[in-house]
């Protein structure tokens, strides 16, 4: 039994996670906008707006842990916003099957993103990146370019205002006193899923060993094609749970929604401390990721701090961030 | 009388791995024009040694002088340029550059910034004719085989104009006509006034080229002789500690019902459209036998193994039996639940996990039954992997330790392990105990022993001869991919089975 | 001989020029630099409508999908087509300028539609003044308000000229006033974005007044973190006026107003149909801008000189 020591385990990777984020939050208390940083609504919006974020940085964990990536996760937002606009709001269908509807989008992209580069054996890299055009592609076509919205176009060219869809309502809602988002328990769920497969059931251990040597793996008998294209499949999911989210808290489905997101949801799983080649890492060091992004975001905003400063100030910490976590590892 | 002066010296050498104390004031003479052998069990510290000798390794105590100068190299290109040049058991070379610039690596050839290849292709192709090889050596490097490897490994060392070498194992993937050119190699640089330390577990290797020998236990000193001093009795006393008798007596025979059989059994591991690795073999295994399978480089069985795993899929041909009843597995996944088992002869590449822990590693093939249900249970996979491990006597700080920085030794034990841990009916093992010192050595025989006792057919592949002869109950020699002779326990001599596998049938 | 066989010739020629210009039709390039935005959509969603009301017209429409290499080589097809005007968005004033320069020098009529090119190699530029519409919108706050108030600015990305001009326009509309800008923050035209913002905005100050977003989207998404947040009573001022998001917004009481953008489509026909017809054309029609809100947005909104 290893005796506990303080200096190893903040030396861990949890541990460096951990203080990156407590680093942070000190300087929010320092720079508080008047106070504002200690307001429990600017912690409920903070978690609110990285939630999104966080969906996507649940699925890509599993991926990049398996020793890919997935680039397609912001279109596949897009596309199951659209879905769901389209679903809830123009073709009024109840929500037990507008979600099951959405997430069978976001799991069928994925799915064929993973099978592309499982069974053809393209690069990750590549093969999420053509699903990304194409599930844009797709966003776009299926909303005919426009945002799907509550204000639908007769076929004489006016328009008449439906109701926004009590499935949205529901989803962009405070629950506890007005403290928390629902989004954000969304999101809290996501992460105990996300953590449950990749830490407590055999297919997660599978992700790590391929991530670690995919041909060991193989020799070992690991099913290294089927547990890759679930990941990528559950990737999608995620994302589409993701996009439904947005969607509702837009009250619309923008096809433009999500540009970007897989950027910023690779940044976060990336400063938790999981490697980016593969078999280490995990979802709770994610999660510590999400709230380093967010706390981060929310402090430069109400701190009213300008653009510019802004890019400069998030890029150089999450540079330092992952300098710091390549220095306990000899 | 002279005393000749020392090249290399290294004295108070002490090196901590956090809590683990690795080497403690370790000394070591090397002199010039000498062989000197560097000895010691698994986990002794040579490896370590060595690295701080060749400037990985820079946070230790004690010195270093060479020529008898105080030096510290801060980098293996400082130590290169100090004179010392380092083959390391575990091979350096960049599998995707080319033979060329491996060789030149750090040191390549340019004028005005632009590599002059025609240059570089040249002296490279003159380092390696040195060791009799004659290649492209504008391939990359990972085309060629692990033993390829090696000496291209060598001829990096021997273009760097050292005057110290260091070489660790540099015959474990190599056969027999090959290591004789090497220790040709190894007594012209003797002549040239360098200092070869070499690490070696192969006592025939020892007593060959030996001029003096040290050996280090638990990180310590134990002594320094002339080879002629240190019989391999004594030799084995000093690296154990303690007096492991005679030399491994030959195994007991647990034949029963045959257990495989091959008909006629062909791989095309390049594809389907190439030339088959292995053609036309037929062979049989019973349970509780060991079937030695030996040949030189190249002679495809190896990937008979791997064709009959699984491992390439539909590209092979033939039928094969298991307890009779007709199997064909086109997945490593079929043949593990069908109770076959496949050590490979590459741990790192093949073998291991390296980033997961011993626990994880040792449950991967056989993790679908530790987990019914599809969840895990951590508690009985840790059960499950110490029951393995335990009996190999596995040095290691705790299970979760990442199996990345165990020893070689220790690294082959996992892989043992995991295979062992699927509870196979037929084993196949390919190099069982390449990097692995001697008194785990016996370990591993005496379990091979005892697994034939509980009915476990064995197949075989390892390129010591005295390993062969000693726990095979019958051996089958390849050339080129077919089988050229069968030899019972009583009929087989060395001479015999390399005769056979160099293609030679030989009249008894 | 010769001279008998010429003659013939031009009558021919003659006679199949006549045939052509009793029936004739003109064939229009439009080359839009993308479709990824609602507004460029709209954009030539009405340049069809208004060139469906004259059926001689045929518009034939290229997107080059924001892609400035994409977008010269199409102009240059155009030309090489022979189209008989040439409309273009462009994605970039230098780039653009030269294609756009030949089409001109070729005979080809031009119309510059958004955004200009450099020089005056080109026969008309019609576009809208953001500066103009900001003002505007500056005015009518300032109204609205009555000269006082603590107002939020939601500005689109300020790196884009639009961006900037809405918001010097802004400032110059609210001069003089009481007016207290108290929080402003860059959303970059996005939704999401902008309600982040405002979140931050209703934690740091109890008494916002009014918001002005440089467009609807951004709007919108600050006035759902107010109704989140269960602060009524602000006051949302958008910019764009699509059919579909802003005007739509103020029908349902999200806006309390919003400026439209003008495409320009339909006076692109127009314009086309003037110089077809052989007409004089000014070198820049500025468009103006139309406010909706409450009390006209039933009726299509008031135009702003």
């Amino acid at each position: 039994m290893k005796s506990f020591s303080w200096k190893s385990a903040l030396a861990s990777p949890a541990g460096r996670a951990f203080l990156a984020l407590l680093l942070v939050l000190a300087a929010g208390a320092i720079f508080n906008a008047d106070g504002a940083f200690f307001k429990i609504g600017t912690h409920r919006d903070t978690l609110r707006q990285a939630s999104v974020y966080g969906m996507l940085a649940c699925g890509m964990t599993l991926v990049i842990v398996s020793g890919g990536i997935d680039l397609a996760v912001g279109s596949l937002v897009a596309l199951a916003a659209v879905c769901a606009g389209k679903m809830a709001i123009h073709w009024n269908w109840p929500w037990w099957q507008v979600v099951p509807g959405c997430l069978a989008v976001g799991l069928t992209c994925g799915a064929v993103s993973g099978w592309v580069t499982a069974t053809l054996r393209v690069q990750p890299f590549i093969a999420t990146l053509s699903m990304m055009v194409l599930a844009r592609g797709l966003a776009k076509f299926a909303s005919g370019g426009m945002k799907v919205s509550t204000a639908v176009q007769n076929p004489d060219g006016s328009y008449r205002y439906v109701d926004v869809p009590p499935l949205f309502r529901a989803i962009d809602h405070r629950i506890l006193g007005g403290n928390l988002s629902v989004v954000t328990v969304i999101f809290l769920v996501c992460v105990a899923l996300a953590w449950l497969a990749l830490s407590r059931h055999r297919w997660g251990r599978y992700l790590y060993a391929i991530g670690g040597n995919e041909e060991a793996s193989r020799l070992s008998g690991v099913p290294v094609t089927g547990a890759k294209i679930c990941a990528y499949a559950a990737s999608g999911l995620f994302a589409a749970v993701a996009g439904l989210c947005q969607a509702a808290q837009e009250q619309q489905g923008d096809p433009e929604a999500g540009s970007g997101y897989e950027l910023t949801a690779i940044a976060m799983v990336v400063i938790g401390g999981t490697s980016l080649m593969g078999g280490r890492g995990g979802i709770g060091l994610t999660l510590f990721g999400v709230l380093t992004i967010g706390y981060l975001d929310k402090i430069l905003s109400i701190n009213a701090v300008p653009e510019a400063g802004r890019l400069v100030l998030t890029g150089i910490i999450i540079v330092a961030a992952v300098l710091t976590q390549r220095r306990g590892r000899t | 009388m002279s005393t000749p002066s020392s090249l290399v010296r290294l004295r108070g050498i002490t090196k901590h791995f956090g809590p683990v104390t690795v080497l403690r004031d370790v000394q070591f003479d090397g002199l010039a024009g000498e062989v000197h052998v560097l000895a010691g069990e698994n986990g002794a510290g040579k490896s370590t040694l060595i690295k701080i000798l060749g400037g990985i390794h820079t946070d230790f105590e004690g010195t270093i002088e060479l020529d008898g100068q105080v030096v510290r190299p801060r980098s293996p290109m400082e130590a290169n340029a100090l004179g010392v040049a380092v083959i390391h058991q575990e091979l350096s070379l960049i599998g995707p550059m080319s033979v060329a610039d491996n060789i030149f690596l750090g040191r390549t050839p340019t004028r005005g910034g632009f590599v002059q290849d025609a240059r570089q292709h040249e002296a490279a192709r003159h380092w390696l004719h040195q060791l009799e090889l004659k290649l492209d050596v504008s391939q990359p490097v990972e085309r060629f085989p692990v033993a390829i490897r090696q000496l291209i490994e060598i001829a990096k060392a021997l273009s760097q104009n050292a005057r110290v070498i260091v070489m660790d194992e540099p015959t474990s993937a190599l056969n027999a006509p090959e290591v004789n050119t090497l220790f040709a190699l190894i007594q012209s640089l003797k002549q040239r006034g360098c200092c070869v330390i070499y690490i070696t577990h192969k006592m025939d290797e020892i007593e060959r080229i030996a001029d003096r020998i040290t050996v280090l236990r638990d990180g310590q000193w134990v002594g320094t002789a002339p080879a002629a001093d240190l019989p391999p009795p004594k030799l084995i006393q000093w690296m154990v500690g303690r007096d492991l008798g005679e030399q491994f007596p030959r195994h007991a025979q647990h034949l029963g019902e045959e257990r495989m059989r091959l008909e006629n059994f062909t791989v095309f591991s390049a594809g389907l459209s190439s030339r088959p690795t292995a053609a036309e073999v037929s062979l049989s295994v019973s349970s509780g036998e060991v079937l030695g399978l030996a040949g030189l480089q190249g002679s495809g069985a190896s990937e008979l193994l791997l064709g009959i795993f699984g491992a390439y899929g539909t590209a092979v041909r033939g039928r094969l039996f298991l307890d009779n009843s007709e199997q064909l597995f086109t997945s490593p996944g079929q043949a593990i639940d069908a109770g076959v088992a496949l050590l490979t002869n590459d741990r790192k590449a093949t073998g291991l996990v390296l980033p997961l822990s011993i626990t994880a590693n040792v449950t991967l093939a056989g993790l679908r039954a530790l987990s019914p249900g599809g969840w895990r249970r951590p508690a009985r996979e840790c059960r499950a992997a110490e029951a393995m491990t335990t009996p190999m006597r596995l040095r290691a700080a705790s299970m979760d330790t990442e199996v990345g920085v165990l020893s070689g030794g220790n690294q082959q034990k996992v892989v043992l392990a995991k295979w062992l841990q699927t509870r196979p009916r037929l084993l196949m093992l390919d190099e069982p105990t390449r990097g692995i010192d001697i008194a785990a050595k016996r370990e591993i025989y005496q379990l091979v022993e005892q697994w034939t006792t509980e009915g476990i057919a064995i197949l075989l592949i390892t390129s010591e001869m005295s390993e062969l002869l000693t726990l095979s109950d019958r051996i089958v020699v390849f050339h080129r991919g077919r089988v050229t002779a069968e030899y019972s326990r009583s009929e087989s001599s060395p001479e015999l089975i390399l005769a056979a596998a160099m293609g030679q049938t030989a009249s008894v | 001989m010769r001279a008998k066989l010429f003659a013939l010739l031009v009558f021919i020629s003659l006679a199949v020029a006549g045939f052509g210009q009793s029936a004739k039709t003109y064939t229009i390039g439009m080359s839009q630099c993308n479709l990824g935005e609602p507004w460029r959509v709209q954009m030539n969603a009405d340049i069809r409508a208004a060139a469906a009301q004259h059926p001689e017209l045929k518009v034939i429409f290229n997107d080059a999908q924001n892609d400035t290499l994409k977008q010269r080589a199409q102009v240059e097809e155009f030309v090489s087509a022979k189209v008989d005007l040439l409309i273009i968005s462009p994605k970039e004033a230098q780039p653009l300028t030269e294609p756009v320069a030949r089409a001109f020098e070729a005979g080809i009529p031009v119309i510059v539609l958004d955004r200009a090119v450099l020089g005056d190699k080109y026969t008309c530029f019609i576009g809208a003044d953001n500066k103009k519409i900001g003002k505007a919108a500056g005015q009518w706050i300032a109204k609205k308000l009555g000269g006082k108030g603590k107002v939020v600015e939601l500005k689109g990305l300020m790196t884009s000229i639009p961006g900037q001009d809405r918001h010097t326009g802004f400032r110059e509309g609210i001069a003089g006033t009481d007016i207290d800008v108290i929080f402003e923050a860059d959303m970059k035209w996005l939704e999401p974005d902008s309600r982040k913002e405002m979140e931050s905005a209703l934690s740091r100050f109890d008494h916002i007044d009014l918001v002005y977003a440089h467009n609807d989207p951004g709007a919108h998404g600050a006035y759902l973190a107010a109704k989140a947040a269960g602060r009524d009573g602000i006051i949302f001022v958008g910019i764009d006026a699509l059919p579909q998001e802003g005007v739509a917004y103020v029908k349902q009481g999200i806006l309390d107003a919003t400026f439209r953008y003008p495409t320009g489509g339909a006076e692109a026909i127009e314009t086309a149909l003037k110089i077809f017809k052989g007409e004089k054309v000014p070198k820049k029609i500025v468009l103006g801008t139309r406010l909706f809100d409450k009390s006209n947005v039933a009726t299509g909104g008031e135009p702003l000189p």
